[in-house]
C-alpha cells in the first residue's frame, strides 16, 4: 500500500510540475506502468498523435520549405499553383482534422483525469480506513501480547505453587506413612499382650470350672436338706390343722352349752304359760255359758234394735199422715169458704134464671140454657139484619153519591148547554147582522147592476141628448154617491164589528173565523202559520246541524279512538300473543287459587270443628281453658302429688310392713293376700314346713269361708271342734298356734 | 340502518324497514314505560340518540320480531291501516289502553305511479329526528297517563285492508274499545311514502 501511495504522490508531483509549464497539460504515467497494465494505450496513442504531430510539421515545414522554395524559385506556373493550392486545402484541412484529434485527446485526458482523481480519492480512503484498521490491529496485538505476558506469569505462579503443594502432600505422604509405621508397631505390641492375658484368661477359666463343679455338689448336698425339711413343714401343718379342729369343736361344745342352759331357762318360760294356758283353759266352759248368755243377750238387744226401727218407722209414718191431715184440713176449710160462696152464687144465678125463665117454668139451668140460645140465636138474627141494613145503607149511599155525580154532570152540561146557547144566540146575532152587512151588500150590487142596466140601456138607444146626458149624469152620480154611503155603512159596520171582535176576549175563536173578516183572518192566520212553520223549520234546521255536527265530532273522536271501518278494514293479530299467554296465565292462576281456597276452607272447616270437640271437652272438663300456664301449674302439682303418693306409698309400705309384723309378733300368723282380691294365705308362726299353710277368701257377704288346702286336711278333728263347733275363727285359729305351739316345744324338749 | 338510502333515495321496503324499526323500539318503549314488565327484564340500548330500553325477555322478542316482519311485509305492499298496541288486564282482560300508530300512504317525490317504484328523497337523519322526537312524546306520556295498577299483558293488532292474506299462526280478531276513553294525539313522522301518527287512548280513571 505504501509503494502505491508513493507513487501515487509521485504522479501528483508530476502532475503538479506539469501545471505549472504553460505547455499542454499532460500526466506521465511511467510510474504507474506497474500498477496500472492497461494504460499503457494512452501513452501509445499519445505517441501515435505525438507522430501525427510530427508528421503534421513535417509537412507544413515541407509546405513551408515548398512555399519557401517557390518564393525562392521563379513564379510557378498556373498548374503548379493550382497544386500548390490543393496542397494548401489539403494541408489545411488536415491541420483541422489534427486539431479536433488534438481536442479529442485533450477530452480523453481529462475524463482519464477525473477518474483518476476519483480512484484516487477513493484509494486515499481506503489507505486511511486500512492504515486505522492497523492501528487498531496493532492496539489488540499490544493487549494480546500483555495479556500472554500474564498468562505467563500466572502459569509460572501456578507452576511454583502445584510444587509447593507437591512437596507438601510428598511430606505429608511421608508424615503418614511413619504414623502407619507406628500403629503396625503399635498392633503388634497390642496382639502380644493379647496373646499374654488370653493365655492367663484361659487359666482363669480352667480355675473357674473347677469351683463350678464343687458347688454342684454343694447344691446338691443343700436339696436333699431342703427335702428333708419340707417333709417336716407338712407334719407340723397338720398338726395345726389338727389342733384347730379340736378348738373348733371346743366352741362348739360351749356353744351347744350355752343354748342349752338357755332352753332349760325358756322351758321353765314355758312352763309357767302351760300353767297359765291351762288354767285358762279351765275357765274356758264358764266362758262359754258367758258367751252363751251374752249371744241371747245380743240377740235380744237386736230384736229390740229392730222393734225401735219399726216403732221409729211408724212413728214418721203417723207424722207424715198428720201433715197430710192438716193439710187435708186447711184445705177442707179453703173449700168450706168455696161452697159458701159457690151456693151464694147458684143463688144469684137461680135469681137471674127465675128472673129470665118464664114465670111458669120450673127454674133450671137447662131453662136458662135454653133462655141464653134462644138470647144467643136472636141476638145472632139481629147482627145478621144489622148487617144487611148497613150494607143497604151503604149501597143506597153510594147510590146517592152516583146521583150526585149525575147531577153534577148534568148541571155540568146544563152550564156548558147554557154557554152554547149563548154563544149560539151570539152567533145568531152575528149572523143576523151578517145578513144585513150581506143584504145591504145585495142592495147595493143590486142597485149597482141596475145603475149598469141604466147606463146601458142609455147608451144602447144612442139618443145623444146634453140634458139627458147631463141627467144621467146626475143620477149616476146620486146613484154613485148612495154606493159611496152604501159602502161608507158598510165600512162603518165592519169597523164596528172588528171593534167587537177585538172586544171580544178569544174564547170563540170559531166565531171570530166564521165572521165577516174571514179572509182577512184566514190570511193573518195563514201568515201565522207559515211563519211558525217556518220558525219549526228553522229550529229544526239548528238541531239537525247541532246533531250533525255532533256527530262529525264523535266520529273524529271515534277515529282517533280507534274506531275504524269494519267494512274495508279487518284486524288480524299473532295467534300466540302476550296477552293469551297471560290471559292462560291468569285462568291457571285463578284455577290453583280457588282449588287452594277450597282446600284450605275445608282444612279450616275442619279445625273450627275440631276446636268445637276440644271445646265441648273442655267444656266438660270443668271449663278448663287449655292455658299453658294452667298446664304448666297442673303439671307442677301433678308432680308435688306423685312425690307426695311416692312418700305416702312408703309411708303405707313401712306402716303395712310394720303391722303385719306387729300381727305376726302378737298372733303367731302371717297373713298373706294371694293372688285375686279377697283370697288370704295364713302360715302359723310355729308351722313344721313352710307348706303349712291355710286359705281363707271374703265372699259378698263380708263372711270369711275357709278353703282347703293340703295342710288343712290334717287339721279335721281342729276344724269340727272349733269351726264346726264354736263357729269361730278366732278360737280355732288360736287353738292351732297352741297346739303348734305345744308340737314345736315338745320336739324342742 | 340498512334503508336503501343510496343516492338519498327511500323505497317502499325502505320505508317499511323504518316504521317497522319505529315500531319495534316504540312498543319496547312502552312496554318499559308503562311498566307492564319489570324494569330489570329491560336493557339499554342507543338508539336515535336516546337512551332505550329493550325486553330481555326471549319471549317478547321472538313475538315482537315475527310480527313485526309480518307489518313490514304488509306495509311494503300499503295494507296496513294502522298497527294497535293493546294493552289489557291480564284478569279481567279489560282494555285499558290502546296505542295507534295509524300508517297513512304518501305519494313521497311523485315522479311514478307505479306503486313498487315510489321513492322518497327524504334525508334519513331527519326522519331519525322526527321518530326520535315521537319517541320523546312517548316517554314523556307517562307523566298523564292513569297508573296501571293492575297485572297488565299487551297485544299487537294489525288493521289490515279486507283484501289481506292472513298467514298461519295469525288470527282475526275484533276491535279494541275502551270505555269511557281519552285520546291524545302525539307528533306524527313521515318518511316520504308513510305518514305515521302516534295516538294513545286510555281509561279515563274515574
Amino acid at each position: 500500500m505504501e509503494d502505491i501511495k508513493t507513487s501515487l504522490d509521485k504522479i501528483l508531483a508530476k502532475f503538479n510540475d506539469s501545471v505549472s509549464h504553460s505547455a499542454p497539460k499532460k500526466l506521465t504515467f511511467e510510474h504507474l506502468s506497474d500498477s496500472f497494465n492497461d494504460s499503457g494505450t494512452i501513452p501509445k496513442k499519445r505517441r501515435l498523435s505525438q507522430s501525427f504531430e510530427d508528421n503534421g510539421l513535417n509537412i507544413s515545414l515541407n509546405t513551408s520549405n515548398v512555399s519557401l522554395n517557390s518564393s525562392a524559385a521563379p513564379p510557378p506556373s498556373p498548374w503548379e499553383t493550382r497544386r500548390m493550392k490543393a496542397d494548401l486545402i489539403e494541408a489545411r484541412t488536415r491541420i483541422s482534422k489534427l486539431k479536433q484529434e488534438v481536442e479529442r485527446l485533450h477530452k480523453l485526458r481529462q475524463e482519464s483525469e477525473t477518474l483518476y482523481e476519483s480512484r484516487v480519492s477513493e484509494l486515499k480512503k481506503q489507505c486511511e480506513f486500512s492504515s486505522n484498521k492497523i492501528q487498531d490491529l496493532e492496539k489488540h496485538m499490544q493487549l494480546l501480547r500483555k495479556r500472554e505476558h500474564a498468562a505467563k506469569q500466572d502459569l509460572i505462579k501456578a507452576q511454583s505453587d502445584l510444587q509447593q503443594q507437591k512437596h507438601g502432600y510428598e511430606e505429608v505422604i511421608i508424615k503418614l506413612q511413619r504414623a502407619k509405621h507406628e500403629v503396625e508397631e503399635n498392633a503388634r505390641l497390642v496382639q502380644n499382650s493379647m496373646a499374654n492375658e488370653l493365655g492367663e484368661y484361659k487359666r482363669h477359666a480352667e480355675k473357674i470350672e473347677l469351683e463350678l463343679e464343687l458347688s454342684c455338689d454343694e447344691l446338691e448336698s443343700l436339696r436333699s436338706q431342703m427335702d428333708d425339711l419340707k417333709s417336716k413343714a407338712c407334719c407340723y401343718d397338720d398338726l395345726k390343722l389338727d389342733n384347730e379342729k379340736v378348738n373348733q369343736e371346743l366352741e362348739n361344745a360351749n356353744q351347744r352349752i350355752k343354748e342349752l342352759e338357755f332352753e332349760i331357762a325358756s322351758y321353765n318360760d314355758w312352763k309357767e304359760i302351760t300353767k297359765n294356758s291351762q288354767d285358762r283353759l279351765l275357765s274356758i266352759p264358764n266362758m262359754d255359758k258367758e258367751l252363751e248368755r251374752l249371744r241371747s243377750n245380743n240377740k235380744h238387744l237386736q230384736e229390740l234394735l229392730g222393734n225401735k226401727l219399726l216403732l221409729e218407722e211408724q212413728v214418721y209414718d203417723l207424722r207424715s199422715r198428720l201433715e197430710r191431715e192438716e193439710g187435708a184440713r186447711s184445705e177442707v176449710v179453703a173449700l168450706q169458704v168455696q161452697l159458701k160462696h159457690a151456693q151464694e152464687e147458684v143463688k144469684e144465678w137461680v135469681k137471674v134464671a127465675q128472673d129470665h125463665c118464664s114465670p111458669n117454668m120450673l127454674v133450671s139451668p137447662l131453662a136458662l140454657r135454653a133462655r141464653i140460645e134462644e138470647l144467643l140465636q136472636h141476638d145472632v138474627l139481629m147482627a145478621s139484619e144489622k148487617n144487611t141494613k148497613a150494607s143497604e145503607s151503604k149501597t143506597m149511599e153510594s147510590e146517592l153519591l152516583d146521583y150526585k155525580q149525575k147531577c153534577e154532570i148534568y148541571s155540568k152540561n146544563m152550564e156548558e148547554l147554557n154557554v152554547a146557547l149563548k154563544r149560539h144566540k151570539a152567533f145568531k146575532d152575528r149572523v143576523q147582522k151578517k145578513l144585513l152587512l150581506v143584504s145591504k151588500e145585495r142592495d147595493c150590487y143590486k142597485q149597482l147592476l141596475e145603475n149598469f142596466e141604466k147606463d146601458l140601456t142609455i147608451s144602447n138607444p144612442i139618443a145623444p141628448d146634453l140634458s139627458s146626458t147631463e141627467n144621467q149624469l146626475k143620477t149616476r152620480i146620486e146613484m154613485l154617491e148612495k154606493t159611496l154611503v152604501g159602502y161608507k155603512d158598510m165600512c162603518a159596520s165592519l169597523e164596528k164589528e172588528l171593534n167587537t171582535a177585538k172586544s171580544l176576549p178569544n174564547s170563540d175563536p170559531t166565531g171570530d173565523q166564521s165572521s165577516v173578516n174571514m179572509s182577512v183572518d184566514a190570511n193573518a192566520t195563514g201568515y201565522e202559520h207559515f211563519k211558525k212553520e217556518l220558525d219549526t223549520l228553522r229550529m229544526e234546521n239548528e238541531r239537525l246541524r247541532r246533531r250533525k255536527e255532533e256527530l262529525e265530532l264523535e266520529l273524529e273522536h271515534r277515529c282517533l279512538k280507534g274506531d275504524f271501518n269494519m267494512e274495508k278494514y279487518k284486524v288480524v293479530h299473532m295467534r300466540l300473543n302476550p296477552a293469551n299467554e297471560a290471559y292462560e296465565n291468569a285462568d291457571n292462576l285463578i284455577e290453583k287459587l280457588q282449588a287452594e281456597i277450597e282446600r284450605l276452607k275445608r282444612k279450616n272447616k275442619k279445625l273450627e270443628e275440631d276446636n268445637e270437640v276440644t271445646q265441648a271437652r273442655l267444656n266438660e272438663t270443668t271449663n278448663i281453658t287449655m292455658n299453658f300456664k294452667e298446664i304448666n301449674q297442673l303439671r307442677g302439682e301433678l308432680e308435688s302429688m306423685n312425690s307426695k303418693m311416692k312418700k305416702m306409698k312408703e309411708c303405707y309400705k313401712s306402716a303395712s310392713m310394720e303391722f303385719r309384723e306387729v300381727v305376726y309378733m302378737l298372733f303367731g300368723y302371717r297373713i298373706d293376700r294371694v293372688g285375686s282380691n279377697t283370697n288370704y294365705k295364713i302360715s302359723s308362726m310355729y308351722a313344721e314346713d313352710p307348706d303349712h299353710y291355710l286359705n281363707f277368701r271374703l265372699n259378698e257377704s263380708n263372711m270369711l269361708d275357709m278353703l282347703e288346702t293340703p295342710y288343712s286336711a290334717t287339721l279335721k278333728s281342729l276344724i269340727e271342734t272349733q269351726l264346726v263347733g264354736n263357729k269361730s275363727l278366732p278360737a280355732f285359729l288360736s287353738a292351732l298356734t297352741l297346739d303348734l305351739f305345744q308340737k314345736a316345744t315338745i320336739t324342742l324338749s | 340502518m340498512s334503508a336503501q338510502a343510496t343516492k338519498n333515495c327511500i323505497t317502499l321496503k325502505g320505508s317499511a324497514q323504518i316504521i317497522a324499526e319505529y315500531l319495534k323500539y316504540g312498543i319496547n318503549s312502552i312496554l318499559f314505560q308503562r311498566g307492564i314488565y319489570p324494569a330489570e327484564t329491560f336493557e339499554s340500548t342507543q338508539q336515535y340518540g336516546l337512551t332505550i330500553l329493550m325486553s330481555k325477555d326471549p319471549k317478547i322478542e321472538e313475538f315482537l320480531k315475527k310480527v313485526l316482519e309480518q307489518t313490514e311485509e304488509w306495509l311494503g305492499k300499503n295494507m296496513i291501516n294502522k298497527v294497535s298496541m293493546v294493552i289489557t288486564n291480564a284478569h279481567t282482560k279489560e282494555v285499558l289502553e290502546c296505542w295507534d300508530f295509524k300508517m297513512n300512504a304518501e305519494l313521497g317525490d311523485g315522479e311514478t305511479i307505479d306503486p313498487q317504484k315510489l321513492t322518497s328523497s327524504k334525508e334519513l337523519k331527519r326522519i331519525q329526528n322526527e321518530i326520535r322526537d315521537v319517541m320523546r312524546q312517548i316517554s314523556a306520556t307517562v307523566t298523564y297517563l292513569p297508573l296501571l295498577d293492575c297485572i297488565c299483558t299487551f297485544d299487537v293488532m294489525i288493521h289490515t285492508l279486507q283484501t289481506c292474506d292472513i298467514p298461519e299462526s295469525w288470527d282475526e280478531t275484533g276491535p279494541a274499545f275502551i270505555q269511557n276513553a281519552q285520546a291524545v294525539q302525539l307528533r306524527s313522522f313521515s318518511t316520504g311514502l308513510h305518514k305515521v301518527d302516534t295516538v294513545v287512548n286510555y281509561k279515563m280513571s274515574s
